[in-house]
């Protein structure tokens, strides 16, 4: 399987100061209509690697490809298969949003035709349907990010580039974004590199996520994969005599620590069907009070990432259970 | 279906070749050039001139009135490279002040509203981009400069014959050749007056002061100084030179012909340069 973007020790300098200090990573599938998150603080060179990845600069070491195409040296081929959205106001401001789209359209090979019709179906599509004749210029702040999202799909590229798409929404509008979004990766197949700095806005739509600081790749993941391993980690609340449930539940091989009063933090092994759990608690006759999967947020992740938290919950309950199992072989603190 | 109800399906059909879309940028800014009133009356007032040499032409062809007239009238009056160079004069003024109309509104809007970056995350080079500008210009210009010259020289040659032809083939080539020249060097300063600065009026006046103000500061600097060199700062006055040397007229005092053309060309690449600086899809600040 061809990864949509593959990037080996790409380093860019700007002047004298190094933005990239040596990145790696592969991500996306190609065709396969992933979501990719590119997190990081102000000044991580998140913006900076989008416009590498789009040949706007020249690398000083390593190389960056698209669906195979090294970006600097095949830019033209890049650019044919990628659309971007850019991050500040980006338009010509006396064209009609149906002419800015034709022009779009035209300069990334549709024919003319073709490119007219598109236009109009784009721009029905993101909800400009209704605007589409008049000009850019008299457009408010969400209709100029959906009109710049229309331009970047109007030609139906393979890769999306979409930097900061929600910024200034309102909540209805910033909804309405992010279903397009994740109608453009599951019904389209489109694979969507998505920079935000709103956690939520990745979280709810990428499959994958990069976080970047200081030019450096701090943490890379894939969230369906996290959120799986998150569904392992429950918190336990239950009446009755417990005493028997760590002797259960290490049966079954999970890794418990109880917190008393009945509260319980487990960690279940992989395949475990959350059912046992709850047919274990009915055998020793406990009443369930709360059965809750404990969560990494992205934000913790981030975090974390960034040096501002050293473990994330997960982590910590993870290592209390493990601690705790070394203490007492039934998870008793 | 109606559009409405479409919904959107990303497009698999087959693309368009690489200058077909380069080709894209000069079609729409013609369109939007041609719907600006100031424009068309220019356009049109740049071509009475033509006309009315045409006009003479038919007529010194024609009328007996004027065939008869004594040898040194006549001489005055015929279709030469003389007639051609003041046809080509008046002709390259109405192309400067189209360019100061035209030129403007291509690069700084673009730049105003940080649209380079959506160009050039399409398959599209900067040096595609300036050349899109260019030919923009080329053809808006030749519309009044060599493709009316041309006109003209056949149809002189048409009315005065095969052995004016012969003897006279080389005007062609030189309002063909100069006219060419000249649009580039108008074209390169419009469109680096826009790159330059982001405000399209100011551009405008900038590539009329750019012709007209060097031309003023060229003569003063002449007549101060007590030298010749001082028309190599009006581009006009240096492909005037040229010109002449291209239609076989006798040039005007100044700078010889290769000196003139290699300022012509000095100041292209300056041009350039300005350009190559100012069109990049992100400004980096170092």
């Amino acid at each position: 399987m061809t990864a949509a973007i593959e990037i080996d020790n790409l380093r860019l300098k700007l002047g004298r100061r190094e933005i990239l200090k040596g990145i790696s990573c592969r991500l996306g599938v190609s065709g396969a209509g992933k979501a990719i998150g590119l997190l990081g603080p102000n000044g991580a060179g998140k913006s900076t690697l989008i416009q590498t990845l789009l040949g706007f600069h020249r690398p000083h070491a390593g190389s960056a490809r698209i669906f195979g195409f090294d970006c600097h040296r095949q830019a033209r081929e890049v650019r044919s298969h990628v659309g971007y959205m850019p991050e500040s106001d980006s338009f010509i401001a006396n064209l009609t949003a149906v002419s800015f789209l034709c022009l779009m359209g035209e300069l990334s090979g549709l024919p003319a035709e073709t490119a007219l019709e598109k236009a109009h179906e784009v721009l029905f599509h993101v909800g400009l349907g209704e605007a589409r004749y008049r000009t850019l210029g008299t457009y408010s702040l969400g209709m100029k990010q959906m009109a710049k999202l229309a331009q970047a799909i109007v030609h139906g590229p393979d890769l999306v580039i979409l930097d900061e798409p929600t910024n200034g929404l309102d909540p209805s509008a910033r909804l309405r974004m992010l279903k397009l979004v994740k109608e453009m990766k599951d019904e389209h197949g489109m694979s969507v590199v998505l920079c935000s700095h709103l956690l939520r806005d990745v979280e709810e739509v990428c499959d994958e996520v990069v976080i970047l600081k200081d030019g450096l790749i701090v943490h890379q993941s894939n969230l369906e994969e996290e959120r799986r391993s998150n569904r392992r980690f429950v918190e336990l609340e239950v009446s009755g005599d417990d005493s028997a449930l760590a002797a259960h539940l290490s049966a079954l091989g999970a890794e418990m620590v109880s917190e008393g009063g009945g509260r319980w933090r487990i960690v279940l092994p992989l395949e475990f069907e959350i059912a046992r759990l709850w047919q274990v608690t009915a055998q020793l006759n406990l009443g369930v009070r709360k059965l809750t999967h404990r969560r990494d947020s992205l934000e913790e992740i981030f975090l974390k990432a960034v040096g501002h938290l050293q473990a994330t919950p997960q982590e910590r309950l993870h290592a209390d259970a493990v601690a705790a199992e070394e203490v007492s072989p039934h998870g008793h603190l | 279906m109606a559009i409405y109800k479409r919904g959107y399906e990303r497009y698999q059909g087959p693309l368009t070749s690489h200058w077909t879309r380069v080709l894209v940028l000069p079609r729409f800014a013609w369109r939007r050039l041609f719907q600006q009133r100031l424009v068309l009356i220019l356009m049109i007032a740049s071509l009475i001139w033509p006309l009315l040499c045409g006009l003479f032409i038919y007529l010194s062809n024609r009328l007996d009135l004027l065939q008869s007239l004594p040898g040194d009238i006549k001489n005055m009056l015929a279709i030469n490279g003389k007639f051609f160079l003041i046809f080509m004069n008046v002709q390259s003024v109405f192309s400067v002040l189209l360019a100061a109309l035209a030129g403007p509104g291509l690069i700084a809007p673009d730049l105003a509203n940080n649209a380079l970056p959506l160009y050039f995350s399409r398959p599209m080079t900067r040096v595609d981009y300036v050349a899109a500008r260019i030919a923009t210009l080329v053809g808006l210009l030749s519309l009044v400069t060599w493709l009316p010259g041309v006109l003209l020289f056949w149809m002189q040659a048409g009315m005065a014959g095969w052995t004016w032809f012969t003897k006279n083939w080389y005007l062609g080539a030189g309002i063909l050749c100069g006219f060419g020249a000249w649009i580039l060097v108008v074209s390169l300063v419009a469109l680096a007056c826009s790159a330059y600065v982001k405000w399209r009026i100011v551009a405008g006046g900038l590539v009329l002061g750019f012709f007209f103000v060097l031309a003023g500061v060229g003569q003063i600097m002449n007549a101060v100084l007590r030298v010749d060199w001082g028309s190599l700062l009006n581009p006009t006055q240096s492909m005037n030179i040229i010109w002449s040397a291209m239609l076989g007229v006798e040039p005007p005092s100044g700078p010889g012909v290769w000196v003139c053309a290699g300022v012509l060309i000095a100041l292209a690449v300056l041009l350039g340069l300005v350009l190559e600086r100012k069109l990049r899809a992100v400004e980096v600040i170092s």
